[in-house]
């Protein structure tokens, strides 16, 4: 490891945690070999590796959800074979997940002293106290949300900022924050890094986990890198950059991020004149033969709800669609694919497929009608088809008929895009099409994405990767609050021009 | 790490479970009783489950689709009542009763699934509601009188036996599983009430029309009430409101027993059947090796919470 990081920006730190040699096996997999990394007091220390690194393993060794299979576990000085949960909360651990677990339905002020014991003496809760008590710590994170409102009413930034608080009040040394940004916007972005900076002011260590590198450089001060449950590296964040970062959680360079394509033919496929309805207002577009128009915009700006609006999962209230020149009348996401339109959700799990069921059932059933002799299931077409696709979209399983649950996460947005493309669209629409998928597999699925639109395929693409938007997109619209606020095309990328019509300036 | 599809030794016990449950106690009261395994005790037990059979059928196509239905009993009921009341007290003939019986009992289905979605709500909630009204029509038609004195065509599907041994509602009951079966396990509509019980979003966005195929469970599930109601009272010789009471109770433990999951989407038929027999075999048993009714709720508490635990346990394993 480092030695010389105790002189890193000249002050003398001591070291708060150290985890030594940890290996954790599984029945087959060992999720973690032989990993050492240590975290000293009052540092952002942020934690990186693909998915399947062993992050989530590593985290929930810290905060004693499991015990390592070899190893120890350094805190102030004394050694620890492993932790359990609560003596890692008495020890002032905290972990922030991304999944954030709360009272939806009970107060801020509530859910920042559930079980704290100082808080709950005598059988009579001072409610006035108590949100007082609460305003003042969140005053600390310049966050004014009134400490009566129920949790459920709060942005997914000012819940995370109430866990912080919560972990503030349990006197949290170490707080272990598992992708706090994927969900958020932009402007709550800034609000969560002026928090994590007012942590690491107190003392705090925070252990941070992120995909978006970019948001490493500006809040971190060291990155440590996993591969494959292996440690690769620790480094300082100004001795690293973004290539470099990406080397190392992949073990190689990924030449060339966004494959080139084929530009788009001139037919249009898809036209929206005027469309409104489902929160969003005023929307014109068109969609060229084997084109990929990218659609940017903040959380909440309509985006996935244009898109549903336009595959038929909603009802518009004016405007019109027309598909290759004819106006369609969409009531119904079947309607939308009787018009040539194949929707991959945003949401994989709960949207996208059906995860408890195996990988063919999953292919035919949106094609299940036309499989069949009688209304009898013809099973031979049916595995006919789901090999195909496999075969087609390079879907990495033994079996068919393995649950799609066991699957990775790219492996099941292939069968999603499976899914989809039997019931054969000639528009796709894409929405976050590699949300929670690692590096590697994102390659492919863009891959994927060129391949169909230079087969003749058109796609609509929703993204809330600006990398990912600029890089494979041919032209970008841009959503704000419901409405288009421009039109960017390829020549005028630029992240700047993105943002500018995004915050509606 | 992707998961091998390869079945564990763990999984296929689990999966053979039942089965070997139901010749564990055929083998235990066996030994305990030779009043057990006689040919006519045997057939008693084929022939008194009959309709809890083709009731588990029901139930399992709701809860598959992600529903659940209370007010199965009383559907029953009211089935009952007014096929015999049509023959005894207005002389209708036997076909068109039955037929009204099992028209009846589709509308009614098919008013729980249209309820369930018109108020958005859970299916438990809608037919707890729905049960107090069916309970209240089927006093309102029997007046609270038994209906005695059947139409021999019509006790003849419930008592009489082809070639003077295999019972006809027997036959009856594997026309009707062998269809649901067929029908749940290869058909594109089967498939389709899985899906739409499993996510019924992905179904909405896989193109389906989740909201028609429930109803329509419900309507198919009102279809094999309104048989199993013609059944019982074939057999038994008579109806009254308290018919086929309580029987949602039976078809449910049933199915939960057998793994057919509460949140939809799973299920399958056999081990449904073979859960049925397993019930009945113990209520047989333990009723001829002088058990009465109390031990035997008791037995039945127990065995659903040890199949709960086999389950879960197998689950978290994976």
């Amino acid at each position: 490891m480092n030695s010389n990081r105790n002189e890193r920006k000249g002050g003398v730190l001591t070291e708060v945690l150290a985890l030594k040699n940890i290996t954790k096996d599984y029945p087959g997999v060992k999720a973690l070999d032989d990993v050492s990394i240590s975290f000293e007091e009052g540092e952002v220390h942020a934690l990186i590796g693909e998915n399947g690194a062993g992050k989530s393993t590593f985290i929930k060794t810290i905060s004693g959800a499991i015990k390592p299979t070899s190893g120890t576990i350094a805190y102030e000085g004394k050694e620890y074979p492993y932790l359990e949960p609560k003596q890692a909360i008495d020890m002032g651990i905290a972990v922030v997940y991304q999944e954030l677990i709360q009272f939806e339905a009970m107060s801020v002020a509530d859910n920042i002293f559930m079980g704290v014991e100082s808080e709950s003496k005598g059988l009579v809760v001072n409610e006035k106290e108590r949100c007082e008590k609460a305003k003042a710590l969140l005053a600390k994170f310049d966050c004014d949300v009134n400490p009566a409102t129920l949790i459920r009413e709060l942005s997914i930034a000012n819940r995370q900022i109430i866990e912080l608080a919560k972990a503030m009040v349990r006197n949290a040394k170490i707080v272990i924050m598992d992708e706090p940004t994927a969900a958020i916007t932009v402007s709550e972005q800034e609000k969560l890094y002026q928090v994590v900076k007012q942590l690491k002011a107190d003392g705090v260590t925070v252990i941070y986990i992120s995909h978006r590198l970019e948001e490493l450089f500006e809040i971190c001060d060291r990155v440590s890198v996993l591969r494959d449950g292996q440690y690769v590296t620790t480094v300082n964040i100004e001795d690293i950059d973004k290539q470099d970062m990406i080397k190392y959680m992949v073990g190689r360079e990924l030449s060339n991020a966004y494959p080139p394509k084929e530009p788009a033919q001139s037919e249009v496929v898809l036209e929206v004149e005027n469309l409104s309805g489902n929160g969003v207002e005023g929307i014109n577009f068109q969609l060229h033969k084997g084109e990929i128009l990218g659609f940017a915009g903040l959380v909440g700006a309509g985006r996935t709800e244009l898109m549903h609006l336009i595959f038929g999962n909603a009802k518009k209230t004016s405007g019109i669609i027309k598909v290759k020149g004819k106006e369609v009348h969409l009531s119904s996401a079947n309607d939308g694919m009787k018009a040539g339109i194949g929707l991959i959700p945003e949401d994989r799990k709960f949207q996208g497929c059906f995860i408890d069921k195996p990988i063919f059932w999953n292919i035919s059933i949106s094609d299940i009608d036309h499989l069949t002799k009688g209304g009898v299931v013809d099973q031979k077409a049916e595995m006919k088809l789901a090999e195909d696709y496999k075969e087609r979209l390079k879907i990495k399983t033994p079996f068919l008929k393995q649950l799609t649950s066991g699957l990775s996460g790219g492996n099941q947005q292939k069968v999603v895009i499976a899914k989809v493309l039997a019931s054969n669209p000639d528009i796709l629409i894409f929405d976050e099409p590699t949300r929670g998928i690692d590096i590697g597999a994102r390659h492919e699925i863009y891959l994927l994405m060129n391949e169909l639109a230079e087969s003749g395929k058109s796609i609509l693409m929703v993204s809330s990767d600006m990398e990912e938007l600029l890089g494979m997109s041919e032209r970008i619209i841009v959503l704000h609050e419901g409405h288009q606020a421009g039109e960017i095309s390829k020549a005028e990328f630029s992240q700047e021009r993105v943002l500018s019509f995004a915050s509606g300036i | 790490m992707e998961k091998a599809n390869k079945k564990s030794i763990g999984e296929i016990l689990v999966d053979l479970s039942l089965p070997i449950l139901l010749v564990a106690l055929v083998i235990f009261f066996s030994i305990m009783t030779d009043k057990f395994f006689t040919p006519l005790n045997l057939t008693n037990i084929l022939v008194q489950n009959v309709h809890v059979a083709v009731c588990s059928c029901a139930v399992m196509i709701i809860m598959i689709s992600g529903g659940c239905d209370l007010s199965i009993g009383y559907q029953m009921s009211v089935a009952a009542v007014l096929v015999c009341k049509m023959m005894t007290v207005y002389g209708v003939p036997v076909p068109v009763a039955l037929l009204c019986a099992v028209v009846l009992c589709s509308l009614l289905g098919t008013f729980n699934g249209f309820m369930a979605q018109k108020l958005k709500s859970n299916t438990m909630i809608v037919t707890l509601g729905t049960m107090a009204i069916f309970q209240g029509i089927s006093y309102l038609i029997s007046e609270s009188k038994t209906y005695h004195n059947l139409p021999k065509s019509y006790m003849f599907l419930g008592q009489s036996k082809v070639f003077g041994v295999i019972p006809v509602n027997v036959i009856i009951m594997i026309v009707i599983v062998v269809i649901v079966g067929f029908v749940m396990g290869k058909t594109a509509i089967g498939r389709k009430v899985y899906a739409a019980g499993d996510n019924p979003e992905a179904g909405r966005l896989a193109g389906l029309n989740v909201a028609k195929i429930k109803v329509l469970s419900f309507t198919v599930a009102g279809v094999l009430v309104g048989i199993s109601a013609i059944l019982l009272s074939a057999r038994s010789g008579s109806a009254d409101s308290s018919t086929g009471v309580g029987i949602e109770f039976t078809g449910i433990t049933a199915c939960v027993l057998s793994g057919v999951a509460l949140k939809g989407g799973e299920g399958t038929l056999w081990k449904v059947i073979v859960a049925v027999f397993v019930l009945g075999i113990l209520a047989n048993g333990m009723q001829l090796i002088n058990l009465g009714t109390y031990p035997q709720y008791i037995a039945k508490g127990v065995i659903m919470l040890v199949s709960l635990y086999m389950t879960n346990k197998n689950s978290k394993a994976m």
